[in-house]
C-alpha cells in the first residue's frame, strides 16, 4: 500500500465516523456503557478482595511454649516458625509482656492489685504468627503443634473457614458475573457493529467489484472502529472515575464502616487513573476495531 | 478476450441448468449486446464473467485469467482488469463524483499525480466536469450512470461489462448512454452490454447474443436501423 493510499484510507476511516454518525453514536454508547460496567465491576471486585484480605490479616495463630523452655530453644522455635512459606510474621511475646497484655485487656478497677501481687508472670512464652494465606490455617496449626517445645496452638479455625468460604463464593460468583457481563457486552457490541456494516454492505460490494482487496476495504472500517473505541474508552474512564469516587465517598463518610471493613486500604482512583484510562482506551480500540472488521466477513464474499 | 468452453451452471442438485453447455467467444475490441428474458441465464453469465460465481463444469477465460480455478487472492487483481456498470449505478453515496471515479484508481494503487490527471479527463469524456464536487444524490439518473461509466473506464480496462445500464434511466437518455459506451469501444475496449431493451439493440445493431433457458439461441450480427422508437 502506498503512503498516499494509507493517508487516504486513514482519512476515509475518520470521515466515515461522521458520515455514519447515527451508527457511530450507537456504537460509541454501547461501547462506553460496556466499558463502564466492566470497569466499575472490576474495581469493586478488587476492592472487595482487598477488604476480605484486610479481615484475613487480622487473624493470628498463637503458639504457646512450655514455661521451662530455654533461651536457645526459644530462638530455635522462632527460626522454625519463620521457615514456613505460609508464615508472614512471627512476634515473640515474653511472659511479662503477656501479663501486661492480659492486665490491659481486663482494665477493671480493683483487679490491678491482684496482678501486682503475682510478682513473676505465670504466663508462658508465646509466639503470635500471622499467615500470608489463610487457607493454610489448619496445616499451619498442625505443623506448629509438632514443633519440639510447643505446648499448645490456638487458632481461629471457625472464623478462618468462614472467611475462606466467603472468599471462594465471592471469587466464583464475581468471576461468573463479570464473565457474563463481558460476554453480553461483546455480543451487543458485535451486533451493533454488524448493523453498522450491514447498512454499508452496498459500499463494500462496490469496492469488491472494482477490485479492492479485503485489507483495503477493511482498513477504513478498522480505523473507524478504533476511533469510536478510543473515544468511548475516554468517556467510560471519566464516568468510571465519577461512579467509583462517588460510591467510595459515600462509605468514607461513615468512619465506623471505614474501620470495620478496612476501607482505608481500598484502591485510590487517583493512583490508578492513567492505568484505567489506558486499559479503557486499549480495550475500546481493540473491541471497536476487531468487532467491526469481524462483522464484515460475510459481505466480503462477493 | 472472453471465452466460455462447455460451461454448465446449476444452482441446486437436480435443478434446471442456469447455463447449459454454453460455448462463447468474444474477441478483443468487440461490442456485444446480450439479450434474453428473465431467467434466461444473463445474470448467471455476468456472474461468471466477474468471478462472482464459478461454473459447475467447463472453463471461463476473461482477459487471460482462467476464472474456473482463479484463487481468491487473485480476484481483486482480475477485477481491476475489467470495468463494471450496474443498472442501479452503485456509486458510493458519501463520496463526490470526483472521489467515486478516483476511488477505483486508488484501489489499483495509482499515484496521486496520475489520479489528478486521469479523473478530470474521464469526467470530461462523460461531460460531467462541472459536477465533480457533487454527491450522487444530487445528480439525475442519467448523470449517475455517466459517473458509473467514467468510473468503469477510469482504469482503462480491457473489458467493460454493463448490466442493464439503461434500466433505471429515461428512454431518451438510454441512447446517450449506449453512445458513450460505443465511444469507449472505439478506443479499443471490449464492451459487453446486457439489456432488455430490444429497441436499443435494433437501433445500434452489431453482435447480438440471445440467451434462452440457459442456452445461446442466437449469436450473430445485425445491422442497426438508427431509428429511435
Amino acid at each position: 500500500m502506498k503512503g498516499s493510499n494509507f493517508s487516504y484510507l486513514l482519512k476515509q476511516g475518520l470521515v466515515s465516523v461522521w458520515h455514519n454518525r447515527l451508527m457511530s453514536f450507537a456504537g460509541f454508547c454501547i461501547l462506553m456503557v460496556s466499558l463502564l460496567l466492566v470497569g466499575v465491576s472490576v474495581l469493586f471486585a478488587l476492592d472487595i478482595g482487598i477488604i476480605i484480605g484486610n479481615i484475613e490479616d487480622t487473624n493470628e495463630i498463637v503458639v504457646f511454649v512450655y514455661n521451662e523452655t530455654e533461651e536457645s530453644e526459644l530462638s530455635h522455635i522462632s527460626d522454625v516458625l519463620n521457615n514456613y512459606s505460609y508464615v508472614d510474621t512471627v512476634s515473640y511475646i515474653s511472659p511479662d509482656q503477656a501479663l501486661e497484655i492480659t492486665r490491659g485487656s481486663y482494665g477493671l478497677d480493683g483487679i490491678e492489685e491482684l496482678f501486682d501481687r503475682m510478682g513473676e508472670s505465670p504466663l508462658p512464652h508465646s509466639y503470635v504468627v500471622s499467615l500470608n494465606d489463610i487457607t493454610k490455617i489448619n496445616e499451619a496449626a498442625a505443623a506448629f503443634a509438632r514443633i519440639s517445645g510447643v505446648e499448645d496452638v490456638r487458632a481461629p479455625y471457625d472464623f478462618a473457614s468462614f472467611l475462606i468460604s466467603i472468599r471462594t463464593t465471592f471469587t466464583v460468583i464475581g468471576s461468573a458475573v463479570l464473565l457474563a457481563l463481558i460476554v453480553v457486552c461483546l455480543v451487543i457490541i458485535y451486533n451493533t457493529a454488524r448493523t453498522s456494516v450491514f447498512a454499508r454492505r452496498m459500499q463494500i460490494s462496490i469496492m469488491k467489484h472494482v477490485g479492492a482487496t479485503n485489507s483495503f476495504i477493511k482498513f477504513p472500517f478498522f480505523i473507524e472502529g478504533m476511533f469510536i473505541g478510543i473515544v468511548a474508552g475516554v468517556a467510560s474512564w471519566f464516568l468510571t472515575k465519577l461512579a467509583y469516587e462517588s460510591v467510595v465517598h459515600l462509605f468514607m463518610e461513615d468512619i465506623q464502616i471505614l474501620e470495620v471493613l478496612g476501607l482505608r486500604n481500598i484502591i485510590d482512583f487517583r493512583e490508578i487513573t492513567w492505568y484505567v484510562l489506558a486499559a479503557n482506551c486499549l480495550a475500546g480500540a481493540l473491541i471497536g476495531a476487531v468487532g467491526t472488521v469481524f462483522s464484515m466477513g460475510k459481505h466480503l464474499k462477493v | 478476450m472472453v471465452e466460455l468452453k462447455n460451461v454448465d451452471v446449476h444452482y441446486k442438485e437436480g435443478s434446471v441448468d442456469a447455463l447449459n453447455n454454453v460455448n462463447l467467444r468474444i474477441n478483443d475490441g468487440e461490442f456485444v449486446f446480450i439479450v434474453g428474458s428473465s431467467g434466461a441465464g444473463k445474470s448467471t453469465l455476468l456472474k461468471l464473467l466477474t468471478r462472482e460465481k464459478i461454473p459447475t463444469s467447463g472453463r471461463v477465460f476473461v482477459n487471460g485469467y482462467n476464472l474456473s480455478n482463479l484463487k481468491g487472492n487473485k480476484i481483486p487483481k482480475f477485477r481491476r482488469s475489467i470495468g463494471m456498470i450496474f443498472q442501479d449505478f452503485r456509486l458510493i453515496p458519501n463520496l463526490t463524483v470526483y472521489e467515486n471515479v478516483a476511488f477505483v484508481l486508488r484501489v489499483t494503487d495509482r499515484s496521486s499525480r496520475f489520479i489528478r490527471q486521469r479523473v478530470p479527463y474521464v469526467l470530461n469524456l462523460v461531460r460531467l466536469s462541472d459536477k465533480a464536487r457533487a454527491f450522487p444524490s444530487q445528480l439525475s439518473g442519467g448523470e449517475q450512470q455517466r459517473v458509473a461509466i467514467a468510473r468503469a473506464f477510469a482504469s482503462d480496462p480491457g473489458l467493460i461489462i454493463a448490466d442493464e445500464p439503461t434500466g433505471n434511466i429515461d428512454p431518451e437518455l438510454s441512447y446517450e448512454i449506449v453512445e458513450l459506451l460505443k465511444d469507449i469501444n472505439k478506443c479499443g475496449t471490449t464492451v459487453i452490454m446486457v439489456t432488455h431493451e430490444h429497441d436499443l439493440v435494433k437501433y445500434f445493431g452489431g453482435r447480438i447474443i440471445s440467451l434462452r433457458k440457459g442456452n445461446i439461441d442466437f449469436d450473430d450480427y445485425i445491422g442497426g436501423n438508427n431509428e429511435r422508437q
